[in-house]
């Protein structure tokens, strides 16, 4: 007797229904799931059962009793103990069964605030996890977790979405990540459609990637895709539309009073005066000598501002310009390089339809995405496919495949670092506070030509330094595409209750062109580079999954596998020689000089992995847990190139020895120890030579500057790490604390070595890193009331990175960039990872030592450190407040300590750009008239007999100001703390009460959601800039040179549900 | 499986195996780059030697050092780039079983005398270097040698050279740059070499130096036809590093200016150079202020033929050749010719060079200051204000034959020579030596430190072992 049966399911806590409850009839695949109120009906054979479960909820077990309702409370479940959660390999394990940290961040803390990038997403939301992005539109982000261990190697966490292990590599130049000139063409990782996500579980210690052996050392980011469900469909649709601004207190703000030039002499150069100081005086219309601004200078160390002197500009020589020949008036721009930014608008549209038959289930996803960058004329398109499906193709054969594509497409990525082509190293280096951004605008669209501030001579022909930045926006264009695929087919059969084993072929592969132009008329000699790069990793799994339960107390499970990898990278980079023939022709024949022959980079890995691991539980108490991991790497030497990595852990879940504590919900510690490692980069083993390009007919070859070593051994890492986890009060409160020590040992780097043996840099196995740190996770719901509840989530992490050992050749010392302005970055014995090394102050009792000459003694070598880094802690504070249907959403980001060199201080300062190079001094006289007219300033700090300066130093031109780069002042002088503490989102949400869903069916659910990110900087030490802002992914930090300001970004998201 | 995967890590886009001859093209072109190149991170003594000032940024004509890493730069440049390719030639020609003796010993020859060349230069700028134990990569931390002791080796590996050049063999034949295989110049140019290191050690060991020349004297160039030039190519990147820095269709900046204390002289002289050498400002040669800001188009620049592509680098010439034989004599060794004939000589074969005429070089020679028999009755003034005027452009050499000569007086940028209404604090000097490399500090300290202490600090004020006044 077939009857429909009806009801409603409620949380036993709160009475609040439940939507998407899973409703199945026993022993058959029949099933439906509760609607958005909380609702279900089903057709059932009267006396069936039904099951009703849901994730956090102790699944129920009911039998239909002869009426048609029937009404369901669901006790949510003591999560700890029993959430699956996704763990190295794809083995899934319950929560309670892992003896290591893990910390799991779900869909909707991701996608709430819809940043483009997941990986951006992450940032303090998780202990242990240093997300490190840059401000430019489509920028890569850097994800360390615990800390850098490798010296020169990778850092970054193993990104693994359903298995595939997905590259997060940096694609950038090794000039863009020193801060020279490049483009930042993003994380490969940021490629993840976020609404795909159903969650993501951050593995942190070794031990928990232990089963990932030579990658392993730098933890492995899991990522979970939603999956269909079966008997039901699904169908979502996703709006979403911000706007972006840049956050002002990350730009300069310029002095007003004193326009263009290094200085204002009183003659021009051949003794003959000039009328007013600080101008040209020349005759360059034929028609007698007038003022004329210093063009030639890109700085604004110049005559004072007098809105009644007229004077020739660099707009009177271009003859398409309304001053074309007119003298204007000398004054401050009306319109500064803020104007030059724009509103950047995202659009994100996304559509997800998942669901399932009896044997199958399916997804289908698609999200494209459109951004307009802050920056003219620059945009991003990805489209963004996901495909994945089941099927149980016979009983206990289950095969499953996925399927992503995303296609991204720049135009116009921002030039970074210290480049022409990154406007902001005009606007913060080396620039005219004269010059209005809105007239170089005109003056560009007239004619799209290169109209600039900085032209090279009187005829107003060609720029000296600086092109008009319109110009290297819409003519100096970069644009470039990225096709990525990666998916996989896994096969799972199951032998018997006990053992199954899962077959799996993962692959990951990347296509990237990138197309870099220079038109002609620019400053620099005009080119075209393309860069072709194809990469990809295969990986081919074999996974025997063993469980049994030796009695009801004492369980196993364990495992055996093997692991085949193969990685691929095949690039080549080609560029025009000595400029273009025709204009705009973008092609390699284009080239005034035969192109020289294009870098080819072939690189090949073939890593082989035998693992195998065993984990015994008894009474849902201890567990303990043990792995092994042997890899054969071919980028070692065929001699020396199989390696063993171990593992054990153990965890003891005390609260089950407490259960009649009722205010203990939850307690676990956990103890475990690990050693992983990496391999060697590929092709460090044997040496070739270089050849230059040929000398006309003559070739020529060249020793390579580094010498490899065919002795090389893997990096290890050692980890040990122990935890407490516990939650009280019905897990109305928690926490997480971890604590951990790492130690990389045998490092391959290449060491610099004196060059007077031949050589910069030699490879080898050398020094040992230390990182030992705090995880605190702790949440709580300190409000939870039928209709109101709180939730507080706070995340904090404080790494402590020393590098203990260096090889003894290195000097105690490894250079790992030296950088424009003189500052290099390290790795120092005794030293943390990454400090800066300059020239710093002399001290005397804790004061800068001044000079008798005014300025600041300054130490004669430039090693010393003067920065570090590394933050003291990060931390993030997320709130979720919800009443009814409204839901309110924030977090708040900082860190704490770590310093930078700013390049833009160094420089700006030195070229009187901000408001500090002007103004009064403490005789209430303009600092910068001379000493003679009662100038100067006095400098903090002490005389060398140490009595407090009182020596007036003349700051009246860039030549000798004390404030910037040319008098060489201590480079620790532009040293900033880059601590922050943001509001990095905020979201408020609605969500339509279920029963006005009803009134609009088909909808199942509909969300409105008003988004912002980094809306607030609450604090921050870096003048003018975001001090979060880096040069790009990768190993280097510490460094700000043409720095992005930040941008705020609101909007508003709607979600449909069917 | 990954165990056989051997090939994975050859590199299959470069080269593993070589031979000699490119390696010694190489080396030949790194040296001249990095003699010729005017680039401020790399040779600053286009600046030293006082030919050209900067328009804007004034670290290097103010002799900073460190506010770019210049003295590792070019000592990178020697080391890494010339003779680690050298010595990797000399390994590979001896190692060469089948090449015919006569073409194995002058290619041994070639390279010897252009690492001693190169060994030289370094001694020159740095003093003690490493020199017994470097380049070899097992030596991580090589010792610094007494700059006196290599010198003296040098000499002696140049004579042995000198001796194996073998006539009947074209040696490195087309890859050799210079002379393609005539050996014969390499002799002269061999001597010529051997002639200017003996100057170089006159003041300081008179009798070595006599010796010396006195060998090399008869053999050394003797006309512009035996020139050590380095002949750059019209293409990008093999053309002359100076048209990187000042060529328009390399570079739009306009960095540098003639000094004036060098145009000044000129103008003094009426020197019928100054057209070959510098652009006009209203029909005048105008010389920047030494080490301070200039306006870019109020001053003479370099002549566009000097920033053209294909403009040849002179890396020892005959008319250096003629200004030592004049010197020689004039020091009293006994050398074929007199100081006067050697001194015109020399004279008239610059102004030939750049673009003058012999007549032009006659009415410049009878000249009362600038003529043999009245210009100075101190030859190192007379020698040094006209050999410092024909090297120019060659700002590493002139600055070596400054620090030597202890001519033309040259004053470091001060109150006294800043343009009017500048100033600048007072307290620089001409550095006459380089600083060790910032790296040779962190990298290789104690042997640093201990060549710092013998050369009397590491110092731009310690001075060569050779230049005793």
């Amino acid at each position: 007797q077939q009857k429909n049966v009806s009801g409603t399911v409620r949380d036993q806590g709160d009475g609040q229904p439940i939507p998407g409850v899973s409703v199945r009839v026993s022993g058959s695949q029949t099933g439906t799931s509760t609607n958005a109120d909380g609702t279900y009906t089903i057709s059932v054979q009267a006396g069936a059962s039904l099951v009703f479960s849901s994730v956090g909820y102790v699944t129920q077990t009911r039998q239909v009793g002869s009426g048609t309702t029937l009404n369901v409370e669901l006790a949510s479940d003591s999560k700890e103990l029993s959430e699956v959660v996704v763990t190295a390999l794809g083995i899934t394990r319950k929560k309670n069964e892992l003896a290591y940290a893990a910390q799991e961040v779900r869909a909707e803390d991701i996608t709430r605030t819809r940043d483009n990038n997941l990986v951006n997403s992450l940032g303090g939301k998780v202990a242990g996890l240093d997300i490190r992005r840059n401000n430019t539109m489509g920028g890569s982000t850097n994800v360390v977790i615990r800390g850098f261990k490798s010296i020169s190697g990778n850092n970054q966490a193993l990104f693994v979405i359903d298995g595939v292990p997905v590259s997060n590599a940096n694609i950038n130049t090794a000039n863009q990540q020193t801060g020279r000139a490049g483009f930042d063409y993003g994380n490969a990782a940021a490629d993840i459609n976020p609404d795909d996500v159903e969650s993501m579980n951050v593995l942190k210690g070794a031990a928990a990637t232990a089963l990932y052996g030579s990658r392993a050392a730098n933890g492995v980011i899991i990522i979970t895709t939603k999956k269909g469900r079966k008997g039901s469909t699904n169908f979502s649709v996703n709006s979403g539309l911000t706007w972006g601004n840049i956050d002002k207190t990350t730009f300069p703000e310029y002095q007003k009073e004193y326009g263009a030039g290094y200085g204002t002499p009183a003659t021009d150069g051949a003794g003959n005066p000039v009328p007013v100081p600080g101008f040209w005086y020349r005759d360059i219309f034929g028609n007698g000598k007038e003022l004329i601004t210093q063009f030639t200078s890109d700085a604004s160390y110049g005559p004072r501002f007098n809105p009644s002197l007229l004077v020739y500009q660099w707009g009177s020589l271009d003859p398409s310009s309304p001053t074309y020949k007119q003298k204007t008036p000398w004054v401050a721009a009306a319109n500064g390089p803020d104007k030059f930014y724009e509103t950047a608008l995202v659009s994100n549209q996304s559509i997800a339809i998942d669901g399932g038959g009896e044997n199958t289930t399916y997804k289908v996803g698609y999200t494209r995405n459109d951004e307009n960058g802050v920056l003219p004329n620059s945009k991003i398109t990805k489209n963004l496919f996901n495909f994945g499906a089941s099927r149980e193709m016979a009983k206990n054969l289950r095969v499953e495949a996925s399927a992503n594509y995303s296609r991204i497409e720049g135009l116009g990525r921002y030039g970074t670092g210290y480049a022409n082509l990154n406007p902001n190293q005009n606007f913060r280096q080396w620039y005219q506070t004269n010059v209005d951004m809105l007239e170089l605008k005109d003056a560009f669209f007239r004619n799209r030509r290169n109209i600039t501030w900085n032209w090279s001579d009187a005829t107003g022909t060609r720029p000296i330094y600086a092109d008009n930045p319109y110009f290297t926006r819409y003519k100096n264009l970069v644009t470039d595409s990225r096709n990525h695929f990666f998916g996989n087919i896994t096969a799972t059969y199951k032998f018997a209750e006990w053992l199954d084993v899962l077959g799996r072929v993962t692959y990951d592969g990347t296509g990237d062109l990138q197309e870099e132009r220079i038109a002609v008329g620019s400053y620099a000699v005009s080119s075209y580079a393309r860069t072709n790069r194809n990469a990809s990793e295969t990986n081919y799994d074999l996974l025997l999954n063993f469980k049994h339960d030796f009695s009801e107390v004492f369980t196993f499970r364990g495992l055996l596998g093997a692991n085949l990898r193969r990685d691929n990278v095949n690039s080549i980079r080609a560029q025009t020689n000595g400029g273009l023939v025709a204009p705009d022709l973008y092609s390699l024949l284009n080239s005034v000089s035969p192109i020289e022959a294009p870098v080819e980079i072939y690189q090949r890995r073939a890593v082989d992995g035998h693992f195998a691991s065993a984990t015994f539980g008894y009474r849902n108490m201890l567990v303990l847990d043990a792995t092994i991991r042997r890899d054969v790497s071919s980028t070692l030497p065929t001699t020396n190139n199989e390696f063993w990595y171990p593992s054990v852990a153990a965890g003891f879940t005390f609260s089950e020895l407490m259960k009649q504590q009722t205010w203990l919900s939850y307690g676990k510690l956990r103890v475990n120890y690990a050693q992983v490692g990496n391999d060697a980069p590929p092709l460090s083993v044997y040496d070739v030579y270089t050849k230059p390009t040929s000398f006309d007919v003559l070739p020529l070859f060249s020793v390579s500057n580094t010498k490899n070593n065919p002795a090389l051994r893997p990096e290890r890492t050692r980890s040990l790490e122990a935890g407490v986890e516990a939650s009280f009060f019905k897990s109305r409160l928690g926490f997480d604390v971890t604590l951990y020590r790492t130690l990389s040992i045998d490092q391959i780097t290449p060491v610099s070595v004196s060059s007077a043996t031949g050589y910069t840099a030699r490879y080898v196995n050398a020094g040992e890193v230390e990182n030992k740190g705090i995880e605190l996770s702790l949440y709580g719901t300190p409000v939870k009331t039928q209709n109101f509840s709180w939730n507080i989530n706070l995340n904090f992490t404080s790494n402590r990175n020393i590098v203990l050992k260096l090889d003894p050749d290195a000097g105690g010392n490894i250079e790992l960039a030296a950088l424009q302005g003189g500052v290099t970055l390290n790795a120092a014995e005794g030293q943390p990872y990454g400090v800066i090394r300059g020239t710093d102050f002399v001290y005397l009792n804790g004061q800068p030592v001044v000079l008798p000459t005014g300025y600041y003694k300054v130490t004669t070598q430039s090693n010393h450190i003067i920065g570090d880094p590394n933050p003291d802690f990060m931390a993030g504070l997320q709130n979720g407040l919800k009443y009814k249907n409204i839901a309110l959403n924030f977090l708040i980001d900082m860190r704490q300590g770590g310093d930078l060199f700013s390049l833009d201080q160094w420089y700006g300062n030195g070229t009187g750009l901000y408001p500090g190079t002007a103004g009064l001094n403490d005789l209430g006289n303009p600092l910068r008239n001379t000493l003679a007219n009662g100038g100067g300033i006095i400098l903090p700090g002490v005389k060398e007999d140490g009595t407090p300066n009182n020596i007036r130093v003349d700051a009246s031109t860039s030549a000798i100001t004390p404030f910037g780069y040319s008098q060489n002042p201590p480079r620790a002088m532009r040293i900033y703390d880059a601590s922050y503490i943001k509001l990095r989102e905020v979201s408020l949400s609605y969500a339509l009460p279920a029963r006005l869903v009803e009134k609009i069916r088909p909808f199942k659910g509909v969300e409105a959601s008003l988004i912002g990110r980094n809306l607030w900087i609450i604090h921050k030490n870096v003048p003018y800039a975001d001090p979060e802002d880096a040069l790009s992914s990768g190993n280097l930090s510490g460094y700000q040179s043409g720095s992005y300001p930040a941008v705020r970004t609101i909007g508003f998201n709607l979600r449909f549900k069917l | 499986c990954a165990k056989d995967k051997s090939d994975y890590n050859i590199d299959i886009k470069n080269p593993q195996v070589a031979t000699a001859p490119p390696l010694f093209t190489a080396a030949a072109k790194s040296f001249s780059d990095i003699i010729t190149s005017p680039s401020v991170n790399n040779n600053p003594f286009r600046f030293y030697a006082q030919y050209w000032t900067s328009t804007e940024y004034l670290d290097e004509p103010r002799y900073n050092l460190l506010a770019r890493p210049i003295p590792q730069a070019f000592w990178q440049a020697l080391y890494r780039d010339v003779l680690m390719d050298l010595r990797e030639a000399r390994k590979l020609i001896t190692a060469d079983q089948f090449m015919a003796a006569p073409t194995k010993a002058s290619q041994l020859a070639q390279t010897e005398i252009m690492e001693v060349m190169a060994w030289s230069t370094l001694v020159n700028t740095y003093g003690n270097i490493p020199y017994s134990e470097a380049l070899d990569v097992t030596k991580t931390q090589p010792k610094y040698d007494d700059a006196a002791t290599i010198y003296a080796d040098l000499l002696t590996r140049l004579d042995a050279a000198l001796t194996t050049l073998n006539s009947g063999a074209t040696g490195y034949g087309a890859a050799d740059v210079f002379y393609n295989g005539d050996i014969a110049k390499w002799r002269k140019f061999g001597n010529s070499l051997k002639l200017r290191l003996g100057l170089i050690l006159a003041d300081k060991d008179p009798a070595k130096a006599k010796t010396l020349i006195e060998a090399a004297a008869p053999n050394v160039m003797t006309s512009a036809a035996d020139n050590l030039t380095f002949r750059y190519m019209k293409t990008t990147p093999n053309n002359n590093p100076i048209a990187n820095a000042t060529n328009p269709g390399l570079t739009t900046r306009k960095d540098y200016v003639g000094a004036k204390p060098f145009i000044d002289k000129l103008n003094s002289l009426q020197d019928p150079r100054r057209a070959g050498f510098f652009t006009t400002v209203g029909g005048n040669f105008v010389g920047g202020y030494y080490g301070f800001s200039n306006s870019y188009s109020n001053f003479s620049t370099l002549n566009p033929k000097i920033a053209a592509y294909d403009f040849e680098a002179l890396l020892l010439d005959y008319t250096e050749v003629e200004f030592a034989l004049a010197e020689a004599a004039a020091r009293g060794f006994t050398v074929p010719g007199t100081a006067e004939t050697h001194y015109n000589n020399a004279i008239t074969s610059s102004i030939l060079y750049w673009g003058g005429t012999t007549a032009q070089a006659a009415t410049y020679l009878a000249r009362p200051d600038v003529a043999w028999s009245s210009a100075s009755a101190n030859y190192r003034e007379k020698i040094g204000l006209q050999k410092w005027i024909a090297l120019y452009n060659r700002g590493y050499d002139a600055w070596v034959e400054w620090k030597r000569l202890d001519y033309p007086v040259l004053a470091p940028p001060s109150p006294a020579t800043a343009p009017p209404g500048e100033t600048i604090s007072p307290g620089l000097v001409i550095p006459v030596r380089l600083i060790y490399p910032i790296n040779e500090q962190t990298l290789n300290t104690a042997n640093r430190a201990a060549a710092a202490s013998a050369i009397g600090g590491d110092l731009i004020t310690s001075k060569i072992f050779w230049d005793v006044n």
